[in-house]
């Protein structure tokens, strides 16, 4: 009945020390106490472990007296009958205890340290705890993740999408807005052209390469965000016209002036600019020159005013043949050449552009503007009895005449019937309950009603048709009878009456007796063309100076228009020069803190630079399309351009 | 005597003459009297007079010439900058002191947010681009803290650790755990329970936030020691006071101070690197961002 205990100890140069001792009893002890058989020294295992009983020559039990298990076979017991000769283990703690039939029937028991105990400090360990390896991943790893991500995320991946992109499918609606023509001498900052709200993007939903967007898209434009190749069509070259033409096509958006004499007019780019956009692929005088996109909402449409007369301040010089004053800027702006009527006609008037100074119209029109005007004279008073809408002055403002257009630009052409017929009107008999009237603009009929009536009276007298005069006379009386001896004699002197006599035709025309035999012809009027746009290569937006220097109604526009009250003749011109514009543009607000133009003066506040070649043409539907500019002078208007 | 001088001066004894240098210790952010900051300054004011006195349109962006002007020279500086890490592994390379090199990488960097941010003209957004800038406002900003942390922590630092070195940190606690755990030995299963968990459940680093903010009061040898005292506390009002109890309380307090002592140390040491851990990384995304960005540009041009 005895036990041969081997314990075993690790040397510090890793050797084992192994000591024996021969325990000559049936029942050991086991645990970290002193008194221990076995001594297991380690506070995993209890004072008083377990105990081993010898029950038969060769089976071993355990038991466990502490109340923590011993791992026998993998599992853990509190008691096991062991058979040596199996050669079992027992794991206490970190220890193992092996079993195995010892010399002279004994069991040899080793116990063994398995689990190894808490090791020393190490170098390794001091990196790992004083230094922030210890808690994360290594600088290098966390740089290879980021850049790695930066360039798949961000550049290959936008990249491939690029590459594969099929042709850019243009949204349809956006196609035809841009298709649509804009109305020539239309300017960017009165706001027409801008799109409020930013389109929404097409479908097909987010693209990679919008990654390198560097800013939002104008909003006419922002329904190319997801489609970058829509513009952006070959990788290195600079956005080409052909991109933009596809929507904003040349009918849409003419040229400034023929490609070939604006590449000559424009001022030649040297030194170190010129290099740098030489190198870089960066021609002038694209679209994307003037028309910068990735900027935010509106800001496509905002162009410099330098951009302009980087060519026009010394266009001359480079462009000898041209009909365009050199503008070198606001404040050196050439006094305005209006577009005046040379020669009246009812078909095909024509124009000629004129220095404002001492200018003469023909407009073919008897119209002196000073007793239209007057407060007090017989224009006053008639118009007053007729209850026209006379102003608080009990003159006939000027706008019984002139009617703003739709786009309160300019205005509405001059109509006989409506501008003037409440005064100047046509009757020539009452005829019951009927006044006859004549009409306007075709002195042959007129020729004819008057001959025809004044022969039926002569033959066929009838009661109650009444003969009106048409001098300006006071209601109620009677023109004086007809002289002279036959019916036929009657109705000439009728009809030359009508022409020639005060009252009617001549009061505004000016007549030709031909002597022609024929009466309906013997008489011809001098064409009328009333000029609507005296200045057709900008644009004046009347409705905007409704108020001009604290006046407003009448007294804006006679503000500008100084003359027109003491005008005495049509052929007076009551254009304002540009000296008057210059008294609110660019002129100095009057404040004490505020330093900014009271209106603006940039070029595009008058002028449109995609008018094309013949701004001004054509005009709003309902105007008298001039047939032609003559003269030298006009060259720049609607000439067939040469190369 | 015309040979006195040259004899005199072979009689010094030093086979090489040292170059005469200031005792005192210039750090590089005075290095040669501030010469990278004033460099820097005045790029950042010609560069703030540049952008003040242009007035493009429609506006100042990274597009225009002084954009490109300024992208360009931001974007050598940024290359420039990130090559100091290979310049400090270059021992003794010339003709630039590795002091002059920090102090015009620090001067040059910081310039760098004058640059940059005029570079874009302010026109940020959610792209490639802006991720470029904010890379690299990022990095500056780490750089900056890292600054401000070498004007203070070096010297608690040192306070701190007084004249022990980590590794003996380390061998105190290591040979405060083998008295314990000599002392425990005779104990009985609840009391070598706790001393265990001093043992095995103390941790003397732990992760980043430990690090950062020392909150070990869940750590093995706090739970043991507050468990220890209590039972000591409790042995002493019922009179019947355990000495091996006492001996391991002592030595889990002295372990705790120990610990105490490493930590407060491994925190300074974390704050000392983990702006290196924004620092270095986010420059390699940035560079690979800036790479991105510029031919992006050029793609889409």
């Amino acid at each position: 009945m005895s036990f041969i205990v081997r314990q075993v100890a690790k040397r510090a140069d890793g050797g084992d020390i192994i000591r024996t001792r021969t325990l000559v009893q049936a029942e050991l002890t086991v645990g970290r106490g002193t008194d221990c058989d076995i001594q297991l020294a380690d506070l995993a295992v209890m004072l008083r472990h377990a105990r081993l009983v010898k029950i038969t020559a060769d089976k071993v039990s355990v038991e466990t007296t502490g109340g923590v298990p011993v791992e026998v076979g993998g599992k853990f017991v509190t008691r096991a009958d062991l058979t040596i000769a199996d050669n079992p283990t027992i794991d206490v703690g970190p220890y193992r205890l092996s079993l195995s039939p010892g010399e002279d029937g004994a069991v040899a028991i080793t116990a063994t340290r398995v689990v190894p105990p808490i090791e020393a400090a190490d170098a390794a360990q001091e990196t790992s705890i004083f230094s922030l390896s210890g808690a994360m991943p290594t600088r290098r790893r966390m740089a290879w993740v980021g850049a790695l991500a930066v360039l798949v995320l961000l550049f290959l991946v936008p990249l491939f999408h690029f590459i594969g992109e099929d042709q850019a499918d243009l949204p349809k609606d956006m196609v035809a807005e841009a298709a649509r023509p804009i109305t020539p001498g239309q300017a960017f900052g009165d706001g027409k052209l801008s799109v409020p709200t930013a389109r929404p993007a097409a479908a097909g939903g987010f693209a990679p390469d919008e990654s390198w967007s560097s800013g939002t898209l104008s909003n006419a434009h922002a329904s190319l965000s997801n489609n970058c190749g829509a513009c952006h069509q070959k990788a290195f070259v600079s956005v080409t016209d052909g991109a933009c033409q596809a929507c904003h096509t040349k009918a849409a958006l003419p040229d400034h002036a023929a490609p070939a004499r604006m590449a000559r007019g424009r001022l030649p780019e040297t030194g170190v600019m010129g290099a740098a956009h030489s190198a870089f692929n960066l021609p002038q005088g694209r679209c994307t020159s003037c028309h910068k996109e990735h900027e935010g909402e509106a800001t496509v449409m905002t162009v410099a005013e330098s951009f302009c007369t980087d060519c026009h301040s010394g266009l001359n010089g480079r462009l000898p043949d041209t009909a365009v004053a050199n503008v070198p800027g606001w404040a050196k702006h050439p006094d305005f050449r209006a577009t005046l009527v040379s020669s009246p006609s009812l078909d095909k008037p024509v124009f000629t552009r004129t220095a404002l100074a001492g200018a003469r119209e023909k407009s073919g029109l008897i119209y002196p503007h000073d007793i239209h005007q007057s407060t007090t004279n017989a224009v006053a008073n008639m118009a007053q009895k007729q209850r026209l809408p006379v102003g608080a002055d009990g003159a006939l403002p000027c706008s019984y005449c002139h009617k703003a257009d739709s786009d309160q630009v300019r205005f509405k052409p001059i109509d006989m019937e409506a501008n003037c017929g409440a005064c100047h009107d046509l009757a020539f008999a009452r005829d019951g309950g009927t006044v006859r009237t004549l009409p306007h603009g075709k002195p042959a009929q007129v020729a004819g009603i008057i001959r025809d009536f004044t022969l039926s009276e002569s033959f066929a007298p009838r009661a109650g048709v009444q003969r009106l005069s048409f001098d300006r006379r006071l209601p109620g009386k009677a023109p004086p009878p007809l002289s002279g001896g036959n019916p036929a004699a009657r109705a000439q002197a009728a009809v030359v009456s009508v022409f020639t006599g005060k009252g009617l035709c001549t009061e505004c025309h000016v007549i030709t007796d031909t002597g022609a035999a024929d009466l309906t012809r013997r008489f011809t009027i001098a064409p009328v063309s009333i000029n609507d746009h005296y200045l057709p290569q900008g644009q004046f937006p009347h409705g905007k100076h409704k108020s001009y220097d604290a006046k407003t109604g009448q007294a804006a526009c006679v503000a500008c228009h100084t003359g027109v009250m003491k005008s005495k003749a049509s052929t007076d011109v009551n254009i304002p020069g540009v000296a008057n514009c210059r008294e609110c543009h660019g002129a100095p607000a009057k404040t004490l803190l505020s330093n900014t133009a009271k209106a603006g003066a940039s070029c595009d506040t008058c002028h449109g630079y995609h008018d094309g070649v013949a701004p001004g043409a054509p005009l709003p539907a309902g105007h008298v399309q001039p047939a032609r500019v003559a003269g030298r002078q006009a060259a720049g208007r609607n000439r067939q351009t040469p190369a | 005597m015309a040979s006195t001088a040259p004899v005199r001066k072979a009689m010094t004894g030093k086979a090489v003459t040292r170059a005469p240098r200031d005792t005192a210790h210039e750090g590089f952010l005075t290095h040669k009297r501030g010469r990278w900051a004033k460099v820097a300054l005045t790029l950042s004011i010609v560069a703030m007079g540049a952008y003040l006195l242009t007035d493009p349109v429609p506006r100042h962006n990274g597009g225009t010439w002084l954009g490109y002007l300024l992208g360009s020279i931001g974007a050598g500086m940024i290359v420039w900058l990130s090559l100091l890490g290979v310049r400090k592994r270059v021992i003794g390379s010339k003709p630039f002191s590795l002091k002059g090199w920090t102090s015009a990488h620090v001067y040059l960097g910081l310039s760098l947010i004058v640059i940059g941010t005029l570079h874009t003209g302010f026109q940020l957004g959610w792209n490639v681009h802006t991720l470029a800038w904010a890379l690299m406002m990022i990095v500056i900003l780490s750089g900056l803290w890292g600054i401000s942390l070498y004007a203070n922590l070096p010297e608690r630092l040192s306070a701190n650790r007084g004249e022990v070195t980590q590794l003996q940190m380390l061998e105190a606690i290591r040979t405060l755990d083998r008295q314990l755990d000599t002392a425990a030995q005779p104990l009985g299963g609840e009391d070598a329970e706790f001393v265990r968990m001093s043992l095995e459940q103390c941790t003397i680093a732990g992760s980043l936030r430990q690090r950062l903010f020392g909150n070990y009061a869940s750590d093995g040898n706090a739970r043991a020691l507050a468990a220890i005292s209590e039972k000591v506390m409790a042995g002493l009002r019922s009179g019947r006071a355990d000495d091996r109890l006492q001996q391991i309380q002592f030595l889990l307090e002295r372990k705790e101070a120990a610990l105490a002592q490493a930590r407060r140390h491994i925190s300074l040491k974390t704050q000392l690197e983990l702006w290196l851990y924004v620092h270095v990384p986010v420059t390699i995304a940035l560079l690979a961002a800036l790479l991105a960005h510029i031919i992006s540009v050029f793609l889409y041009w």
